[in-house]
């Protein structure tokens, strides 16, 4: 059995490895399918792989080449998890990508692109398998590079922006990733995880601090944590949408899956102060990322804040678990750590399919732009459905996936508020409070993508002319993601089971949080239930045939589609009333048609979304550097011998240290 | 089976009572406000007229703006047989206070894409004002909630409402209480949220939603305000002072009834007050009703640790 596991394992990589290769192979399609096959082959051998290490919770995996020389690659349930998500993401994508770069030949190159994608999956996978804090850089750098290069691979003007600005990002964070490693590891990177976490539980305090400290904005920049989120909202969006998915499904819980392991299995364990640090930036994080995902008018940027919300909440989630571990609540610690990682699971698989979908709209509409959508409901019927389940469960509805995340973090919290000392309290009414006014938001996000999206009259010529459906299986990835979601809050407690968080599962049906039993598919029949008799009743009562068909009530005048609500003035009031955060930038400009008469006028109005970060952060640090570095352009000035003479003084400076 | 017995008759009970508080609440406001009004029993006729008429469907409108009104009245019909209103027993334990918010959190949702799904200026913009507010109110919801559940000990709405607990009996209560309230005139669009007796564009948030719903479909969403603010208010007279009872015989189930009847009545009378004597709020004023909303939960919640 363990053999098997092993070869799949082996098998995974290997696949994912010659995937790229033949993908290089040549410019025929027969290339571009073969390599998406052997991403299925391989993302199928992953499940299985993971699959059984769930069903053997104690077992870990090892492949050992040539044992000693090569780094040892291992899988256990912990990263198992992230295994199967990667690998069960990856497989979807795949088939997805078949027909859906074929209709993009001309702006990708498919060969280059292909290879990319499966140097970035197999950067992730190492990722995870990884023994070593060298193993896990050198794959860490390969996801983030092949990333980089798929970011910009329709090689337009912003996306080669976007990329440069990810490519700064992830950089720095890499960076701190690896000073932190070198200073636990006392400068060697050939270490294991496991002597890691004997010589970090006997360092000095202030080097754990550095370390935490650097390993939070490592992993936190590449998860999207506010204020390091700045390249994420630009780089999601500018990739091919299976690439978007995968970056955002799971490449962001990769970064996660560093920062657990590093705090869960190496540090030891983070004082109060760490914990709260985590909680004030997840918080943060979930409240800007949601506002922002509220006022956005571009359907992948939407997404893309969308992602750094639900980053934010899991980090919070991280931060109570942690705050309640260092406080001695083992109760809350368990609870909220498995919902954090159920939400996870949930985050992944609902924003792949959103992604997904997202990348079907906006080949059909040839736009992300929110205002230009709109009447596809009633153009694509069968593909609105599934994007409604999806937006419905990003919403964190019940009876949906993440809804039952939510719920446990939202009992673990309500359940220790009068168990604890009035600090403690606190903090966690105010999280509760704060996390439940993100959730509010999240939901008005999700229903301004769908309703903007989806429902009213078509807002554009290209919106009006959608009339041929996706392809068969572009439609099936979407269809899977929107029934695992659904069997996701089905099964919550299956999963939960599987996935080690069996303290949270009273039977197979029902999730149990302290005193409380919630049973996900009580909720979903009785509401299917009630809609059902409500139906009856209808038909008893009512004909059903008697109606006919009208235009809209138009007080007097034919209505059209440029009477509609879009996207900016359905999210008008939150942008009114959080103004002061989001700082918007209107510019209503009035002429008047005939000089003499100020009433017949034309009017524009511009409005910019601004980032605070980049307006008060970034673009003033940028200047900085910039001024500094034309401050130091002015000792060149191209005379010989003032260089000769700077040399000298550095010798003289080199030595005088040295001596 | 005796369960399901209760559940079927408070069903049954809330069902039939729901018109009458709508038109209860029109007379006796219309009699404040000097007129003579209808009989508060004319809504009955009228709900049964409109079921009768034609549908006249938008040409617009997708698969949403059929599947709407039957998700928001099912939403409601959800409430109404989980939540212990009649009997004490009459609540599932497995249904607690995070799914009620969630699912009434759902029927707003679909309320709203039934009217942007109409295409019309007035359906976007109740549905664009209906989303601020059901988005804004969530917080002082779950706050709320949680002040309650944090005294009954438990979050399921069977140790909350269905076990006689009251704002009298535990005083703790009575700032969520007063949050509750603001909730309920929240959610279901009564002063100083919404105006429920207008239809001019500038002031209208609910019927603007539902303006292009005609025939059967305007009779259930109709019918489905209604319920909510029934339920509403009998959770409301319950946290006063009308128990739940528990036993299941003649004289009780008579006892209950009547209590549901005084509540309603009551009740009835109260917003039609309320509503005479105040003024719509304008509604980009409405984070300060909505913030007083969340910080009176709030402070309940914290009152309620404390106490």
């Amino acid at each position: 059995m363990s053999f098997l596991v092993q070869n799949a394992l082996l098998g995974s990589l290997i696949f994912t490895v010659l995937s790229g290769v033949i993908a290089l192979g040549g410019r025929s399609l027969l290339f571009h399918k073969l390599a998406q096959v052997l991403l299925v082959v391989s993302g199928t051998l992953g499940i299985v792989a993971s699959f059984i290490l769930f069903l053997q919770p104690q077992a870990v995996l090892q492949i050992s080449l040539a044992s000693s020389f090569f780094p040892i690659l291992q899988l256990d349930l912990f990263g198992a998890i992230f295994y199967a998500l990667i690998s069960l993401v990856s497989v979807l994508c795949a088939i997805y990508a078949i027909p859906y770069l074929q209709s993009y030949q001309s702006t990708y190159h498919l060969r280059s692109l292909n290879a990319l994608v499966a140097a970035f999956v197999l950067g992730m996978q190492i990722v995870i398998l990884s023994t070593s804090p060298f193993m896990f850089m050198i794959a860490w750098e390969v996801m983030s590079m092949a990333s980089f290069f798929l970011v910009m691979s329709d090689r337009s003007h912003d996306s080669i922006r976007a990329a440069l600005l990810y490519l700064i990002m992830t950089h720095l964070g890499a960076a701190a990733i690896l000073i932190a490693f070198l200073l636990l590891a006392q400068g060697s990177l050939f270490v294991d995880f496991s002597t890691l976490a004997d010589m970090s539980w006997t360092a000095p305090v202030w080097m754990l601090w550095t370390a935490f400290s650097l390993f939070f904005f490592g992993f936190g920049s590449k998860a999207g944590l506010v204020p390091f989120h700045v390249w994420l909202p630009e780089a999601h969006p500018s990739a091919p949408s299976h690439v978007s998915a995968l970056m955002s499904g799971v490449m962001l819980k990769v970064a996660l899956y560093g920062f657990l392991r590093v705090l869960l299995f190496i540090l030891p364990p983070i004082g109060v102060a760490a914990s709260l640090l985590i909680l004030g930036f997840g918080l943060l994080t979930a409240l800007y990322g949601v506002l922002y995902a509220v006022v956005d008018r571009d359907f992948k940027r939407t997404l893309a804040f969308s992602s750094i919300e639900n980053i934010g909440l899991i980090f919070t989630m991280l931060g109570v678990a942690f705050f309640a571990s260092s406080q001695g609540l083992q109760a809350l610690y368990q609870t909220t750590l498995v919902a954090a990682v159920f939400f996870m699971i949930a985050h992944a698989i609902f924003k792949s399919g959103l992604f997904l979908a997202s990348g079907l709209i906006v080949r059909a509409v040839h736009s992300r732009n929110l205002e230009l959508m709109g009447g596809l409901a009633k153009r694509l019927p069968l593909f609105s459905v599934l994007f409604c389940v999806l937006c419905l469960a990003a919403a964190s509805l019940p009876p949906f996936g993440p809804f039952f995340g939510e719920w446990m973090f939202f009992q673990g919290l309500l359940q220790s508020f009068s168990s604890a000392t009035p600090l403690v309290s606190a903090v966690l009414v105010l999280t509760f409070a704060i996390t439940a006014l993100v959730g509010g938001l999240a939901i008005f996000a999700m229903v301004k993508l769908f309703a903007i999206s989806m429902l009213a009259e078509p807002r554009s010529a290209h919106a009006r002319e959608v009339h041929e459906p996706p392809a068969a299986s572009e439609l099936f990835c979407v269809t899977v993601f929107a029934l695992l979601i659904v069997a996701l809050g089905l099964y919550a407690p299956v999963v939960l089971d599987l996935i080690g968080g069996g303290i949270l599962t009273a039977s197979r049906f029902e999730l149990i949080v302290g005193n409380s039993t919630v049973q996900p598919s009580l909720i979903l029949w009785l509401l299917l239930g009630c809609v059902l008799i409500v139906w009856i009743l209808r038909r008893l009562t009512s004909r059903a045939s008697f109606e006919r068909m009208y235009h809209g009530w138009d007080c007097g005048q034919p209505i059209d589609a440029s009477m509609e609500y879009t996207a900016t003035a359905f999210s008008a009031p939150i942008r009114f009333f959080f103004r002061l955060v989001l700082r918007t930038k209107k510019a209503v400009q009035v002429e008047p048609v005939v000089a003499s008469n100020t009433w017949i006028a034309t009017r524009s109005m511009t409005l910019n979304l601004r980032s605070i970060w980049m307006d008060f952060g970034y673009s003033p640090l940028g200047r900085l550097l910039i001024g500094c570095a034309d401050q130091v352009k002015k000792i060149q000035n191209g005379n010989i011998r003032f260089y000769l003479l700077l040399i000298f003084v550095t010798l003289i400076l080199t030595l005088w240290i040295a001596l | 089976m005796i369960t399901i017995l209760m559940i079927v008759l408070q069903v049954l009970v809330v069902l039939l009572v729901a018109p009458l508080v709508t038109g209860l609440v029109r007379w006796v406001k219309a009699r404040l406000q000097g007129r003579r009004g209808a009989v508060p029993w004319l809504v009955y006729f009228a709900l049964l007229t409109t079921l009768k008429k034609e549908n006249v469907i938008s040409e617009s409108r997708s698969w949403m703006f059929r599947l709407v009104p039957f998700v928001v009245l099912g939403t409601i019909l959800f409430l109404v047989v989980t939540l212990p209103l009649i009997f004490s027993d009459g609540g599932l334990a497995q249904i607690d206070l995070f799914v009620l918010a969630g699912v009434l959190a759902l029927g707003s949702i679909f309320l709203v894409f039934g009217g942007l799904d109409a295409a019309t200026a007035f359906g976007g913009m109740g549905a664009s004002r209906e989303m601020t507010l059901a988005t804004l109110i969530e917080p002082a919801v779950l706050t709320t909630f949680a002040g309650f559940a944090v005294v009954a000990g438990s979050s399921s709405v069977q140790a909350i409402f269905g076990q006689g607990m009251t704002v009298v009996s535990h005083p703790a209560l009575l700032l969520s209480f007063a949050a509750l309230v603001l909730i309920t005139l929240a959610e279901n669009a009564r002063y100083p949220v919404d105006n429920p007796a207008t239809h001019l564009e500038l002031t209208m948030v609910h019927e603007a939603m539902i303006l292009e719903y005609s025939g059967p479909y305007l009779a259930m969403l109709e019918y489905a305000s209604s319920i909510k603010l029934t339920v509403f208010m009998l959770i409301l007279g319950n946290l006063i002072w009308v128990q739940p009872v528990s036993a299941f015989d003649l004289s009780t189930i008579g006892m209950a009834v009547l209590g549901v009847l005084v509540t309603v009545v009551v009740g009835s009378c109260l917003l039609a007050l309320l509503e005479s004597s105040m003024a719509k709020m304008r509604f980009f004023r409405m984070q300060e009703y909505l913030s007083v909303a969340f910080f009176l939960a709030f402070a309940g919640l914290i009152l309620t640790l404390i106490v």
